[in-house]
C-alpha cells in the first residue's frame, strides 16, 4: 500500500523527548504510525541547557519512533516553547485600489505586513494568525474577497520569540542530520489536537501544563485572542516537594506521580504516606495534608496568574467551552477542582480527536503537542495544495534560509 | 542635575581605625587587613604576647604586661579589665585622631569580654564614632562563657554607637555539620569581615543615593539583640537576583526569614557603572515582598568606577520587637559634632524614657520620620525552611512574574506573606 504524506512531530520537552510519526490522508484523517519517546536530559523550563545531552535524547526518541513506525525520518516539525515566547494583537490596514472590490492581492498585501510589527530587537515572528477582517470598519468579515469597500483592515495575533533561543533548539535537531520543516509554538500545536471549530467559535482556553513550562492559548469567536508561556511546570511541583518534605528530587518526582493530589477537602490530617527506604535514602513518613497543600498552593497560584492574563483580553465567564487542561501535569489528581475554583467555569480534560492508529496514545495528554504538530503540518499542506512544484521548492528554500 | 549633599563630604576625610581585641578580634582583623587595598589603620591589642607578634596590624599593643606577664588572661574578664586599665595610657595615644573606630572582639573569653567595654569607653571619650563588631560564644562552650559575653555586651552597649552582634551558634548553622573546625571558624570570620567592609563601604562610598551615617546608626544603634546582616555579591546575568539571594542566605538573617521581623532595614546596593535602575528596583521589590509592611526601609545606592566590580547587596537591620523600637533614633552629642552638615530637628517632645538607664544621654532627633510600630512577630512552626531556596532552578533564568520569583516554592512565599 502506497503511503500518503507522512509527517513527524517532535517535541523536546523538559521531562521527555517525544516524536510522533503519522500518515496524513487526503480525506483529512490523520493515522498514527508510531510514537517514540526518550526521557529528556539537559532541558530546563522547555529550553535546552545542555546541548550534547539533549541532542542524544532527540536521537534516541527519533530512533525509537523510526523503529515503531517503520518509517525513515528525514525531517520533523518541531515544537518550541520557553518563557521568551510572547504574543500580542495588532491591527493593520490596506487601502483598496481600483474598482473597490477586494481581491486576493489585498489579502496578500495585508498578510505580508508582518514586517511592520515592531518587536524587541532579538525577536522574530513565529506565527502570525489572522483574527478577523474589517471592511470599512465593519467587523466580523470572514472572507472579504469579492466584497466592495475602500479600506480593508485585519486583526492579527502575533507570536514571537527570541531568535537565538529558538535556533538553539533547531540546531539540536539538525546536529543529528534531521531537517526541521518548521517550528510551531507548543500552544498552537496543542490547540490543533484538542480543539474543533465549534469549541474555537464558542470560546475556550487550552492550558498545557508540561514539565518545565505551561503554555496557554485563548480562542474566542473562532480566532486566537491570546497565547503565552509561563515558565512553571511539573518540575516546580517536584522541586516544591523536594524542599517542603525534605526528600531527594527523584523520590519527590515519584511521589508526585504516584500519590500527588491537590485535594484539600476530606483530609483527616493524620494520614501518612510511607516512603520505602532506598539506596541513599532511609525511608520517611510524610503527612498527606502537607503533600496536598504544597501541590495545591502551586497549582492555585499558577491558575491565578493565568486567570489574570486571560482576563486582560476576554472575560473568562464568556468562554462557552470553558477551560481545557492537557499536558503531563493535568494527570495530577484534583487539578481540575483547583482550576474550577480559580476560573469559576467548567474545566475539562483534553482528548485528541479525529486521529486513528495505536489507541494508547489518544488519551495521553503528554502527547497532545506532538499530535498537534502533525495536524498542523497537515493543515499547512491542505492550505497550499494548488502550489506548483516550483513554488513549493522556492518557499521551502526561503523557509530554510529563514531558519538558518 | 540635582546633587545631593553628601554627608561626610564637607568633613575632612574620615579616619577609620580598626581595633582587633583579643585572639578572636585579631583573627578577624587580620583577615580584613589581608584583603588588598583595605583602607583602614589597624591596631592589635592583646594580652597574649605570642599572638600579637604574628598579627599583620600596623600598630600593636601588648597590654597588661605587669598583670599577665604576656601570657593571656586565662579566660577571666577581671584580669582582662585590669590589663586594659594598666595599659590605658598607651591605648589612649594609639586611638587619638581616629574618628571612626571599629572594635572587633570575640566575647566570652578574658581579653575580649574584659577589655572591650573599657576600650569602647575610651574611644567614646576620644570623640570617635564607635562601632563594635562582636561575636558571642557557641553554646557548647558552657554557660559561664555565655554569661561573661552577655555581661560584657551590656557594658559595651553603654558606649558604642552601633553594635554588630554575631552569634556563633547561628553562624554555624550555615556551615555543613561535617565541615572542619578550621573551616567553620574561617567562614565565621569571613562573615564578620564582610560586614565590616560593607559598613565601611556604606559610610565612605559616594553615589546617587548615599546613606548618611545617622541613617546607618539608627539601624544599628543599641540593638542589644543580634543584628540582622547579610551581604552578597554577583556578576554576570541576573546578578541582582543572585547577589540578593546570597545576601539573604546569610545565617544572620536566618536565611531570609528574619527579614520579616525586621523593624528597620538598611539596604545598600553598590555596583559597577553599568548598575541599572531596573536592577535596583528589582532587588528592592524582592526585599519588600518579604518585609513586614510597617518596616522602615533605608536605601543606599552607589556605583564604583571599576567596570569589573561585582554587584553587591548588603542588608543590615535589626529585629523590630516592641521593646527595642520604643527607643527613638538618636544621635549623641559627639556624633552631632561630627555631623554638623546634617540638619537636626530639635526634639518636639521629650524623648520617651526607657527602662534602661544607659540611654539617659541627651538626644537629638535626626530628620527621620519616627519609627512605626512593628508588626507582631510571625510564628512559623510548620515549615522551618529556607525561603530563598530555588532548588534545582538555582542556575537557570528565574521565572519572575508580577515581581515574584516563582521558582521559590509557592507555599513558602505564601507563609511569608501571611
Amino acid at each position: 500500500m502506497a503511503r500518503e504524506k507522512i509527517h513527524v512531530g517532535l517535541e523536546i520537552g523538559t521531562t521527555k523527548v517525544c516524536a510522533v510519526v503519522a500518515e496524513c490522508r487526503r480525506d483529512g484523517e490523520v493515522r498514527l504510525l508510531g510514537v517514540g519517546e526518550s526521557p529528556s536530559r539537559g532541558v530546563r523550563k522547555g529550553e535546552i541547557v545542555d546541548f550534547q545531552n539533549a541532542s542524544n535524547c532527540v536521537h534516541d526518541a527519533l530512533s525509537d519512533a523510526e523503529e515503531r513506525s517503520d518509517h525513515e525520518i528525514k525531517s520533523v516539525w518541531l515544537a518550541v516553547t520557553g518563557s521568551h515566547i510572547e504574543s500580542s494583537n495588532h491591527r493593520r490596514s490596506v487601502t483598496i485600489e481600483g474598482g473597490g472590490e477586494i481581491t486576493e492581492k489585498e489579502i496578500e498585501d495585508i498578510a505580508s505586513k508582518d514586517k511592520e510589527v515592531s518587536l524587541p530587537k532579538d525577536n522574530d515572528i513565529l506565527h502570525s494568525i489572522l483574527q478577523q477582517y474589517y471592511v470599512d470598519g465593519r467587523e466580523g468579515v470572514i472572507d472579504p474577497i469579492g466584497i466592495g469597500g475602500s479600506k480593508l483592515e485585519a486583526d492579527y495575533h502575533i507570536i514571537h520569540g527570541v531568535v537565538n533561543r529558538i535556533q538553539s533548539t533547531i540546531r539540536c535537531v539538525r546536529k543529528i542530520g534531521i531537517d526541521v520543516e518548521d517550528v510551531v509554538v507548543n500552544s498552537v500545536a496543542s490547540a490543533h489536537t484538542i480543539l474543533d471549530d465549534q469549541k474555537k467559535a464558542s470560546g475556550v482556553v487550552v492550558i498545557d501544563i508540561g514539565g518545565g513550562v505551561t503554555d496557554y492559548i485563548v480562542y474566542e469567536n473562532g480566532a486566537v485572542r491570546q497565547s503565552g508561556v509561563i515558565a512553571i511546570g511539573g518540575d516546580h511541583i517536584t522541586n516544591d516537594l523536594c524542599i517542603g518534605l525534605r526528600i531527594p528530587i527523584t523520590r519527590a518526582e515519584k511521589l508526585k506521580i504516584e500519590e500527588g493530589s491537590a485535594f484539600l477537602e476530606n483530609l483527616s490530617g493524620t494520614e501518612k504516606i510511607t516512603l520505602k527506604n532506598d539506596t541513599g535514602f532511609s525511608g520517611k513518613e510524610i503527612d498527606r495534608s502537607m503533600l496536598n497543600l504544597i501541590i495545591h498552593s502551586r497549582l492555585h497560584e499558577l491558575f491565578g496568574i493565568l486567570r489574570n492574563r486571560i482576563q486582560e483580553v476576554v472575560p473568562i465567564h464568556l468562554l462557552g467551552s470553558g477551560i481545557i487542561l492537557t499536558g503531563g501535569c493535568s494527570l495530577i489528581k484534583g487539578v481540575r477542582e483547583v482550576a474550577e475554583s480559580v476560573f469559576e467555569v467548567p474545566v475539562h480534560f483534553a482528548h485528541a480527536q479525529s486521529i486513528t492508529g495505536p489507541t494508547s496514545a489518544f488519551d495521553n495528554p503528554q502527547l497532545s503537542t506532538c499530535i498537534g504538530l502533525v495536524k498542523y503540518a497537515h493543515a499547512v499542506d491542505a492550505d497550499a495544495p494548488q502550489e506548483s512544484f516550483l513554488n513549493r521548492f522556492i518557499s521551502s528554500i526561503t523557509r530554510k534560509l529563514h531558519l538558518i | 542635575m540635582i546633587t545631593y549633599p553628601r554627608y561626610l563630604a564637607r568633613q575632612s576625610e574620615p579616619q577609620s581605625l580598626l581595633i582587633g581585641l583579643g585572639n578572636a578580634g585579631i583573627n578577624i582583623m587580620d583577615r580584613l587587613i589581608s584583603q588588598a587595598g583595605f583602607p583602614m589603620e589597624s591596631l592589635a591589642i592583646n594580652t597574649d604576647q605570642q599572638s600579637i607578634s604574628n598579627t599583620l596590624a600596623s600598630k600593636k599593643i601588648s597590654m597588661g604586661q605587669m598583670t599577665t606577664h604576656g601570657l593571656g588572661t586565662g579566660g577571666d574578664p577581671e584580669i582582662g579589665l585590669d590589663a586594659a586599665k594598666e595599659s590605658a595610657g598607651e591605648i589612649q595615644r594609639a586611638i587619638a585622631g581616629a574618628n571612626i573606630i571599629f572594635i572587633c572582639a570575640g566575647l566570652g573569653g578574658g581579653t575580649g569580654s574584659g577589655a572591650a567595654p573599657l576600650l569602647a569607653e575610651m574611644a567614646k571619650q576620644n570623640g570617635s564614632l564607635v562601632i563594635a563588631v562582636v561575636t558571642s560564644p557557641f553554646s557548647f562552650e558552657g554557660r559561664r562563657r555565655s554569661q561573661q559575653a552577655a555581661a560584657s555586651l551590656r557594658d559595651i552597649t553603654r558606649f558604642a554607637d552601633a553594635i554588630l552582634h554575631f552569634e556563633n551558634d547561628r553562624m554555624s548553622e550555615l556551615i555543613e555539620p561535617h565541615a572542619e573546625v578550621r573551616e567553620t571558624f574561617a567562614i565565621c570570620d569571613n562573615l564578620l569581615f564582610r560586614s565590616i567592609s560593607s559598613l565601611n563601604r556604606i559610610v565612605t562610598s559616594t553615589g546617587p543615593i548615599p546613606v548618611s551615617l545617622p541613617d546607618m546608626l539608627t539601624v544599628l544603634r543599641h540593638s542589644d539583640d543580634s543584628c540582622l546582616f547579610g551581604c552578597g555579591e554577583a556578576n554576570g546575568e541576573n546578578r541582582g537576583h543572585h547577589a540578593l539571594e546570597s545576601a539573604l542566605r546569610s545565617p544572620l538573617l536566618d536565611r531570609g526569614r528574619l527579614l520579616h521581623d525586621a523593624g528597620r532595614l538598611l539596604v545598600h546596593i553598590s555596583g559597577p557603572p553599568s548598575l541599572s535602575m531596573e536592577e535596583v528596583s528589582e532587588i528592592m521589590r524582592e526585599i519588600s515582598n518579604n518585609l513586614s509592611p510597617s518596616a522602615m526601609l533605608n536605601l543606599g545606592v552607589s556605583a564604583t568606577h571599576d567596570h569589573s566590580s561585582p554587584l553587591t547587596v548588603a542588608i543590615i537591620g535589626r529585629c523590630g520587637t516592641a521593646k527595642r523600637t520604643s527607643v527613638p533614633p538618636k544621635v549623641t552629642p559627639d556624633l552631632a559634632a561630627l555631623t554638623q552638615s546634617q540638619p537636626t530637628v530639635p526634639p518636639a517632645s521629650k524623648p520617651e524614657q526607657t527602662e534602661a538607664p544607659f540611654f539617659e544621654i541627651p538626644v537629638a532627633h535626626t530628620a527621620h520620620p519616627p519609627e512605626k510600630a512593628p508588626a507582631p512577630k510571625v510564628q512559623q512552626p510548620l515549615l522551618p525552611l529556607d525561603p530563598v531556596t530555588r532548588g534545582r532552578f538555582d542556575k537557570i533564568e528565574p521565572t519572575i512574574v508580577e515581581g515574584q520569583d516563582l521558582d521559590v516554592p509557592t507555599f513558602l512565599r505564601m507563609k511569608l506573606k501571611k
